[in-house]
């Protein structure tokens, strides 16, 4: 038998935070043959980005390590400083999360590629100028970037050349394990499966061994040959992919695994995840009403730093009727948002109407703010959408005041209960870094629902939180629009999320719809490119295998 | 939490609540909580001068010492070239001192909040205007801006006031329009305004909370340079020449040989004075940017 | 005039953006430099001519003038003119390097050739202090940030607070006192010096070293504060977690990666401090009679002599533009993401 690659034995990580010691990692115990590659699945603080960063002794000061970490026999913990640089980069190197950080601003990517070469030379003797920029060139060419990129700085490149960037000065020095840390998090859906693709190919080519840190299962299960789920610091569940992906033993798991739905699959049409059941759909469902929320011919442009116009709305026409969820799907930089901002009349449109039950929205005045209260906003990230110092209260308690609603408190009550933060009392006076990432969301709906709206736009309002809680958020918003009638235009980048809850998908590409239609007939047959491209990039397993003619 | 509270005792509690932290997380810092001591004592000395001390003393032709006498038993640290006691200029100093410094800062922080919030919040020329505005000041040295206009305005202590006030807001405005700019870039404002909240709405409820810690805070720097400040007027000659300063005594102690005799107890303390309640005014102050500024906690 | 950390952690980075070509850039800079100058020169046109009411007044304040004096004064400045005409006049002569006449120091020279023969010493003051303060206080900066909270950072931290407590014409004074002849206390040149170079030379540095060191303690201290406080908001940037995984030494980790990115916020403030740097030198040659525009400054406040301090004031202004203008054109050459868009 060989030496396994990398083998953690009962690894424990605690982190001091003021005298105590906070548990991050607890009795893991991973094992990676060379050349093997092995997922770590899990949520924000289950612990996977701590063992990842062990490996490499990356952790801050204030965290303790106990157990072995064996990198091809020798542990890690009981390298001399000296011995542990040596290993760093030449053996095992990094694939960091969020390439935007984690390239120096101010050096040229080349340089920055270089750098491991001179400090670790592969023959063990320095080499030449000529000779690293010849290996650097290799390595971009690697990663399919021009090597004249080399001269260019972080910022001059798009996110996924960053990240491309970041596998170049991986592979630098032929090491034998790369370690991933949610190395697409950022990226959009397409960008994503190119860059997937591009490291398991040439992680495959150079029998390097992989270990990828990711929160999204369906993520790892196209790439890495075993997965291990992470959950509270410790492994709950390991095994090959398709077994973990397929037929999930822990709970976890199987909440991680439905947080991605596969889209087509008709168990999890109008059926997130949720652990309470949803109600039925009522008997007397018009199937599409009068338009609610209508955009005609919509037009909002910006300027760039060169001052040029850049269109971002460029002619829209999207219409949202009650008692119906609309998903306008599309990439970041599609102009979703813009539209979006400007249907809630936070934005002027250069041209187009916005009309509101067949009425224009005034522009300004009592008017537009009788408009407000029909129409509310759900924003992607709760922690940010509340103020830090206002309490659940004061927050869902905003809209109604500055209205002047009769009757607050009942008012305030009303929507908490009604965004399912039972009892009311019992979070009334938290503040919000007292709750839960969840919890957060469900007060910025009540806030919003405490103005008794007759639509809610919501921009992408699961994007930011955790798997588990995913389902339960989107249940929220399937069981208001099934109780109250309450229509929805949800923005997302997620198919799987229009799959889950939405009657209607529009997908916006440069700042147009190219797509309108129900759920079944754009996720199933798509007719535009755009759209069967966005399938396609689904990691495998959750799309519906296609093949794309490009 | 029981139910028969209303949001309004809620939000009082809260607010108790969250000023007992700040206070627990200031008193943790030992220099920050030892500034505040001594500060406190300093301002409780100047305020109660005239009950425990003789202001004669400092009358010229009242002076009953020699003149630059080193320190003794009577005099104990010197005398002046006039023959009054320096330690009682020095501890009389302290009231005009810090009457200059608040009285200058206040001004300065209140001109400075309201351009740093307006720059920040309305957009468009108006804000292109100010920030060009406090940036052209922000340049400028504060000092020698002083300095012309208590060279024009009649003297006295109501112009030195005015002087320091008039030139200091600059920083103040230019932190306060950053602090702005950052609460505002915050989602919590987008849903604000989607809410329907208005421009006093937003500034009310959601920017003046954000923005008065860090004003706060950097207030009691800002009395700190006004004393230093208040100090280099009166030691050029533009302060007022009928209050005993401690830039008038080392101004004297320059002109009228004290210096080259070596009669460091004219230099000495009142300059000790001068760090001593800046030095307080600055630790209070760092102290309470730690607890308040986000950005420079660990 | 606040603590210059604060500044650094609040300097907000989108300010520097650009991205128009560097041709634009630089013509945009030149132009704002320009309205600024034209902005000092109106505001102090209007806080020496206009604020004091009559000005004939306000310059013979405080002294004895005879009927005469006066009428000719009035009809030489032209006061009984409107305001646009008297502002017209000015600036032209002043386009034409003339600033008005002193009238009550050394009887009616030009303020000009005052200013013209002060400029130099202050230079010199100047520059010498600012330069050893940037070498000093960087240095210091980077070493205390690096070990954050060891003796070291709180010894250095506290000496900077404390000299950052203290007004800089007092320092002055006390080491005079302390250093009790040691360096000469007055002026920049000696009677009996000899006549070659080297001795005149020796003999200005001579007298430099206590006006200089005055400058000095007080203005590392801040660079130092900034620097330090600059570095320790990069220390926990991604990008290093990078770097020390490449397997860097520390000291290579620092100087590579940590530094090159915290100077570039240090560079604006540095250079924004300069204007404190100027009225900290006005303080400073008072005490040491150093023979620069803070002399003069000095000398016309007790006059007061209006014409003279309002052309000092004006050219010390104006080149704390010009330093403002240098240093965002410094910036760019400096941060790529400026240079490049």
């Amino acid at each position: 038998m060989t030496t396994p690659l990398l083998q953690l034995h009962d690894l424990n990580v605690t982190y001091a935070v003021g005298d105590t010691d906070v548990p991050a990692v607890r009795g893991v115990d991973l094992t990676l043959a060379p050349g093997g590659t092995l997922g770590v699945a899990g949520e924000s603080g289950s612990g996977k980005s701590t063992v990842a960063m062990s490996v490499l002794r990356l952790l801050p000061r204030t965290a303790k390590i106990t157990g072995e970490i064996l990198l091809d026999g020798e542990d890690v913990t009981a390298m001399k400083w000296g011995r542990l640089r040596a290993v760093r980069w030449a053996e095992a190197s990094v694939v960091f999360q969020g390439a935007m950080h984690a390239l120096n601003p101010v050096r040229k990517i080349g340089e920055q590629i270089a750098e491991p070469l001179r400090l670790h030379p592969p023959s063990g003797k320095a080499l030449t100028d000529a000779e690293v920029d010849a290996r650097v060139a290799e390595l971009l060419t690697q990663v399919d970037l021009p090597p004249g990129r080399a001269g260019a700085y972080p910022h001059e490149l798009s996110g996924g050349q960053k990240q491309r960037v970041m596998i170049a000065m991986a592979l630098a020095c032929s090491p034998r394990l790369i370690i991933a840390d949610e190395p697409t998090t950022a990226l959009d859906v397409i960008v994503q499966a190119q860059v997937l693709a591009l490291l398991t190919r040439l992680v495959a080519e150079q029998r390097i061994g992989l270990i990828m840190i990711s929160h999204d299962l369906s993520v790892l299960a196209a790439t890495c040959e075993r997965i291990a789920v992470m959950y509270d610091g410790q492994i709950v569940e390991e095994g090959p992919s398709t077994e973990v992906m397929g037929s999930p033993k822990h709970e976890h798991t199987r909440a991680l695994a439905a947080a991605f739905p596969t889209v087509g699959d008709p168990v999890s049409r109008f059926a997130p995840a949720t652990s309470t059941p949803l109600p039925p759909e009522p008997p007397d469902r018009v199937a599409s009403g009068e338009p609610l929320l209508a955009a005609e011919n919509l037009r909002v442009s910006f300027r760039d730093r060169t001052g040029k116009r850049i269109d971002a709305v460029a002619g829209v026409d999207l219409t949202v009727s009650r008692d119906e969820i609309v998903a306008l799907v599309g990439q970041s930089g599609s102009g979703k948002t813009t539209l979006a901002r400007t249907l809630l009349g936070l934005q002027k449109p250069d041209s187009g109407v916005v009309r509101y039950a067949g009425k224009p929205v005034p522009a300004g005045g009592a008017g537009r703010k009788a408009y407000r209260r029909q129409v509310q906003l759900v924003l992607q990230d709760p922690t940010s959408a509340l103020n830090p110092a206002h309490t659940v209260y004061e927050a869902v308690a905003e809209g109604p005041r500055i209205h002047r609603l009769a009757d607050e408190r009942a008012v305030v009550h009303r929507a908490l209960e009604a965004a399912e933060l039972r009892p009311a009392e019992k979070y009334a006076d938290r503040l919000p870094h007292q709750l839960s990432g969840g919890q957060r969301q469900r007060v910025v709906i009540a806030g919003a629902l405490a103005l008794e709206p007759s639509v809610v736009v919501a921009d992408e309002p699961v994007a930011s939180l955790d798997a588990s809680v995913r389902g339960e958020i989107l249940a929220l918003l399937l069981r208001l629009r099934r109780e109250l009638g309450l229509a929805a235009l949800v923005i997302t980048h997620d198919l799987g999320l229009a799959w889950n809850i939405a009657d209607r998908v529009a997908v916006m590409y440069r700042g147009e719809l190219v797509e309108t239609g129900t759920v079944e007939q754009v996720l199933l047959d798509p007719q535009h490119e755009y759209t069967k491209s966005l399938l396609a990039a689904l990691p495998g397993g959750t799309a519906q295998r296609r093949t794309v003619e490009t | 939490m029981t139910t028969a509270e209303t949001p309004r005792q809620i939000a009082w509690a809260r607010r108790r609540a969250s000023l007992a932290r700040t206070w627990r997380e200031f008193a943790a810092q030992r220099t920050a909580l030892a500034g505040l001591v001594l500060l406190g004592a300093t301002v409780l000395v100047a305020l109660l001068l005239p009950l425990i001390s003789d202001e004669s003393g400092l009358n010229v032709t009242k002076a009953t010492g020699q003149p630059l006498s080193p320190p003794t038993g009577e005099f104990w640290l010197g005398t002046d070239n006039f023959g009054r006691s320096v330690l009682l200029m020095t501890v009389w100093g302290t009231r005009i001192s810090l009457l200059v410094g608040f009285s200058a800062a206040l001004l300065s922080v209140v001109i400075g909040t309201l351009i740093g919030i307006t720059a920040a919040h309305f957009g468009g020329w108006v804000s292109a205007t100010l920030l060009r505005f406090t940036d052209f000041f922000l340049v400028l040295p504060s000092l020698i801006l002083a300095i012309a206009l208590s060279a024009v305005l009649p003297k006295g202590v109501g112009t030195i006031i005015v002087a320091i006030g008039l030139t200091a807001w600059p920083s103040t405005a230019r932190l306060v329009r950053a602090q702005t700019l950052t609460i505002e870039s915050r989602p919590y404002i987008e849903r604000a305004h989607a809410l329907g909240g208005g421009h006093l709405h937003v500034i009310g409820r959601h920017v003046l909370p954000g923005v008065m810690p860090l004003v706060l805070a950097n207030t009691t720097l800002v009395v700190g340079n006004a004393v230093i400040a208040d100090a280099t007027l009166s030691f050029l000659g533009v302060g007022d020449p009928n209050s005993v300063t401690w830039g008038l005594v080392l101004e004297s102690a320059l002109n009228n040989g004290a210096i080259s005799r070596g009669a460091w107890w004219n230099v000495l303390p009142p300059g000790i004075a001068i760090v001593l309640v800046v030095l307080f005014f600055t630790l209070v102050g760092r102290g309470l940017e730690t607890v308040f500024n986000p950005r420079l906690k660990k | 005039m606040t603590a210059p950390e604060q500044a650094a952690v609040l300097a907000d980075p989108g300010e520097h953006r650009g991205g128009t070509g560097t041709a634009r850039f630089v013509l945009r800079k030149l132009l704002e430099a320009v309205i600024s100058v034209l902005l000092v020169i109106v505001l102090f046109f209007f806080l020496f001519r206009m604020l004091p009411g009559d000005p004939v007044a306000a310059m013979t304040r405080d002294r004895v003038t005879s009927p005469q004096q006066i009428a000719e004064l009035r009809e030489k400045m032209g006061v009984d003119k409107p305001v646009l005409v008297q502002f017209g006049t000015y600036f032209w002569n002043l386009l034409h390097g003339d600033l008005g006449e002193s009238r009550l120091l050394n009887n009616g020279r030009p303020v000009a050739d005052m200013i013209g023969e002060r400029l130099w010493p202050t230079i010199l003051l100047v520059g010498s202090a600012t330069l050893l303060a940037v070498v000093l206080g960087l240095w210091l900066g980077i070493r205390a940030a690096w070990r954050r909270d060891s003796l070291f950072d709180r010894t250095q931290t506290g000496i900077a607070l404390t000299l950052w407590s203290v007004p800089q014409f007092w320092l002055g004074l006390m080491l005079l006192v302390v250093t009790g002849g040691l360096f000469p206390s007055r002026g920049m040149h000696s009677p009996d010096a000899a006549p070659d170079v080297l001795s005149q030379t020796l003999d200005v540095l001579h007298h430099l070293v206590l006006p200089c060191v005055t400058l000095l303690a007080v203005f590392y201290a801040q660079y130092m504060l900034i620097m330090r406080s600059s570095l320790l908001g990069e220390m926990n940037a991604d990008y290093l977690t990078t770097a020390r995984a490449k397997g860097l030494r520390d000291d290579l980790l620092r100087r590579r990666h940590a530094v090159p990115n915290a100077l570039l916020p240090t560079t604006t403030l540095v250079f924004m401090q300069f204007g404190q740097v100027v009225a900290g030198a006005v303080t400073v040659e008072a005490v040491f009679s150093w023979p620069g525009l803070g002399q003069l400054t000095y000398d016309a406040l007790h006059g007061p002599d209006l014409p003279v301090l309002q052309g000092v004031f004006t050219v010390l202004a104006s080149a704390v533009v010009l330093m403002n203008l240098l240093a965002e054109l410094l910036y760019r050459v400096l941060d790529p993401r400026v240079r490049t868009s």
